[in-house]
């Protein structure tokens, strides 16, 4: 704690800063693997490029006029069947690809959680402006003594962090899973972004 | 009129397509279309809006409690009701869209709820902790 700039040093609970700082980095290295390791490869840009157009192709089918005629019904639904299929397949690619990277930005995100552990386990980083119900106390509270529940520890913040950063990190970038993909579904269903 | 905004919308699809394949995703946006209750909307982009105004909320709303400060768990369930209050608005009253067409009302509330949720938290709980003690 030598090294903490005087200006933050006045704040009681400048370590939370410190966190979130952390948090952010962690987010940015992440998703540089993830554009190292998928993103940048042509066959995921393919891939993608296919779940949009099947996606886009079956809501336009969709909310076409219903035809009286019979048989133009039948063809339809054999073209709609056709195109949900591609995108099932398209969609469970995308989830192995997601995979693939998932192993190690969960290995870094790991990394980092025991890293912030050893540097404030047991240690009050910031004060919550109310009471957490049990379930968020066990989290919130974790590895803290004393009473007081607004006490909030590393993990809580760590938690909150890896959620809204790293979430819209991903939608600034652009690198959330196409909507057609979330949507469908696979023989794997797909891994939630926010947990890898 | 139904005709007509089929139409229309069909249009928008082709030239929607065609702007697609020559910019990038952010520069294809056009903002004025923000508020163009007439404009059509495929379901990405409206759910990238909403997604949006879900975290500017959120952030404002989570400095603003914890910098007066705010304290107790009704203010959070204040946030909730004022957040989601305000996505209702801006689809259903400025962009009069037909929730049917984009999955529903709960799909639309739902977009970037859970990151908003967490980014407001985490403002609140950091605004509080630095200026409060």
């Amino acid at each position: 704690m030598a090294t903490t700039i005087p200006l933050f040093a006045s704040f009681k609970y400048a370590d939370s800063l410190t966190v979130v700082g952390i948090s952010f980095c962690t987010a940015l290295v992440c998703e540089a693997i993830s554009w190292i390791l998928i993103y940048r490869t042509s066959s995921y840009k393919s891939l993608k490029y296919s779940i949009d157009k099947a996606t886009k192709k079956l809501e336009t089918m969709k909310t076409e006029n219903p035809s009286s005629k019979l048989s133009i019904k039948k063809s339809k639904t054999k073209k709609i069947d056709r195109v949900e299929t591609s995108l099932k397949e398209s969609s469970r690619d995308l989830s192995l690809f997601k995979f693939k990277s998932g192993a190690v930005v969960a290995l870094v995100l790991f990394v980092v959680f025991g890293l912030l552990n050893s540097l404030f386990e047991g240690k009050v980083v910031a004060k919550l402006p109310f009471h957490p119900i049990t379930i968020v106390k066990k989290m919130s509270h974790r590895g803290l003594k004393g009473d007081d529940p607004t006490d909030c520890s590393m993990a809580f913040l760590y938690l909150l962090c890896s959620i809204s950063i790293r979430t819209n990190l991903q939608k600034f970038l652009g690198f959330s899973p196409p909507r057609g993909a979330a949507g469908a579904g696979g023989l794997f269903p797909m891994p939630d972004p926010k947990t890898n | 009129m139904k005709e007509g905004k089929s139409s229309k919308s069909s249009s928008q699809q082709e030239q929607h397509e065609q702007i697609y394949h020559q910019n990038s995703h952010l520069g294809s946006f056009n903002f004025a279309k923000l508020f163009d209750s007439e404009a059509s909307w495929d379901k990405d982009q409206l759910g990238d809006v909403l997604h949006w105004i879900r975290q500017v909320v959120g952030l404002l709303c989570g400095l603003l409690w914890g910098a007066i400060p705010l304290v107790g768990g009704i203010w959070l369930l204040l946030f909730l009701a004022i957040s989601s209050g305000i996505v209702y608005g801006y689809y259903a009253l400025v962009l009069k869209i037909d929730e049917e067409d984009f999955g529903g009302h709960a799909a639309l509330l739902q977009d970037g709820l859970f990151a908003s949720l967490s980014l407001f938290l985490l403002a609140w709980i950091l605004v509080y902790s630095l200026s409060s003690f």
